[in-house]
C-alpha cells in the first residue's frame, strides 16, 4: 500500500464511525456531532489526494477550504432547528418526533 | 525535503488518536463527554492535515472546528440538556442492524483499497504553499469563493430566523 491509501483507509473507517453515530444514536446533537465526524473522514480523503496524486494537486485545498465552510453553515443551521424543535417537544431524542408518521 | 514524505510512525499515533476519539463520540453514554471526545477528533484530523503538508488548513481546522463549531454544538448541548428518565436508552431500535452494516461497509473499503493499485501515488508531497493556494483560489476559484459568502450569510440569517422566540407577531 503506498502513502494515499493508507490515509484513504483512515477516511474510510472514520467515514463508517460517523455513519454508525447517526444512524444509531437517539440524541440529535450526538447526530450532529457524527455528521461533523463524516465531513472530517472525506477532508482527510481530499488532503491526502491533493497532497499524494499528482493530477489533484492543489486542487483539494480549496475543495477542504469549502466543505469547511458548509460544514460551518451547516452545523450553525442544525442546531437551530434543534433547538427550535426542543422548545416545541422538550426533547432533543430522534425517535420522538414523529408527527409524520403514516 | 521538507517534511513532505510519509512518516509511518506519526501517522499511526494520528490515525489510533483519530479513531479512538471518534469511537469516542458514537458510543459515550454522556452528550458533554461525546462533545470532548469530537474535540480530540478534531485535533487529531488537524495534525493529520498538518502531516501531510498542509500547514494553512491544519490552522483553519483548529480556528474552525476545534474553536467555532464545537463552541456551537457545546451551546447546542446547554440549550437542550435534560436528563429525564433514570435509564435513558442512547441507541435506537435499529442499532443493531447498523453495526454489523457499518462494520461491513468498512471491512469492504479496506479489502478493495488492499487489493487495489489503481492509483500511481508517489511517496512526495505535493500540496502548494500558501502562495499557490491563494493564486488558485483568487483566479480560478472566485466565483464560488464569493458564493460559500453568500451560503454563510444566508445560513446566518436562517439560524436567527429559526432559533428566535415566537413572541406572537
Amino acid at each position: 500500500m503506498n502513502p494515499v491509501e493508507w490515509y484513504f483507509l483512515l477516511a474510510a473507517l472514520l467515514f463508517c464511525i460517523g455513519a454508525f453515530g447517526v444512524l444509531a444514536r437517539r440524541n440529535l446533537i450526538i447526530i450532529v456531532m457524527s455528521l461533523e465526524l463524516m465531513l472530517n473522514a472525506v477532508n482527510i480523503a481530499l488532503v491526502a489526494a491533493a497532497n499524494f496524486i499528482p493530477a489533484a494537486a492543489g486542487k483539494g485545498t480549496l475543495f477542504v477550504l469549502f466543505v469547511i465552510t458548509i460544514a460551518a453553515a451547516e452545523v450553525t443551521v442544525g442546531l437551530a432547528i434543534i433547538i427550535a424543535n426542543y422548545r416545541n417537544r422538550r426533547s432533543v431524542k430522534a425517535d420522538e418526533y414523529d408527527e409524520m408518521k403514516g | 525535503m521538507p517534511g513532505g514524505d510519509f512518516h509511518p510512525v506519526f501517522f499511526s499515533i494520528v490515525a489510533a488518536w483519530i479513531l479512538a476519539a471518534g469511537i469516542g463520540v458514537v458510543v459515550s453514554r454522556s452528550v458533554v463527554r461525546a462533545a470532548v471526545s469530537m474535540v480530540f477528533c478534531f485535533l487529531g484530523v488537524a495534525f493529520a492535515f498538518a502531516l501531510m503538508n498542509s500547514a494553512l488548513l491544519a490552522v483553519i481546522q483548529i480556528l474552525i472546528y476545534v474553536g467555532a463549531i464545537s463552541v456551537v454544538i457545546i451551546f447546542g448541548i446547554m440549550l437542550t440538556e435534560p436528563q429525564q428518565g433514570p435509564k435513558p436508552k442512547f441507541f435506537t431500535r435499529q442499532a443493531i442492524w447498523v453495526a454489523p452494516i457499518a462494520v461491513a461497509a468498512a471491512v469492504l473499503i479496506a479489502v478493495v483499497l488492499l487489493s487495489s493499485d489503481l492509483l500511481s501515488a508517489g511517496e512526495t508531497a505535493l500540496n502548494p504553499d500558501l502562495r499557490g493556494t491563494a493564486r488558485l483560489l483568487f483566479n480560478e476559484y472566485v466565483f464560488p469563493f464569493e458564493l460559500v459568502s453568500l451560503v454563510l450569510l444566508a445560513a446566518m440569517v436562517g439560524a436567527i430566523v429559526l432559533a428566535r422566540k415566537d413572541d406572537g407577531r
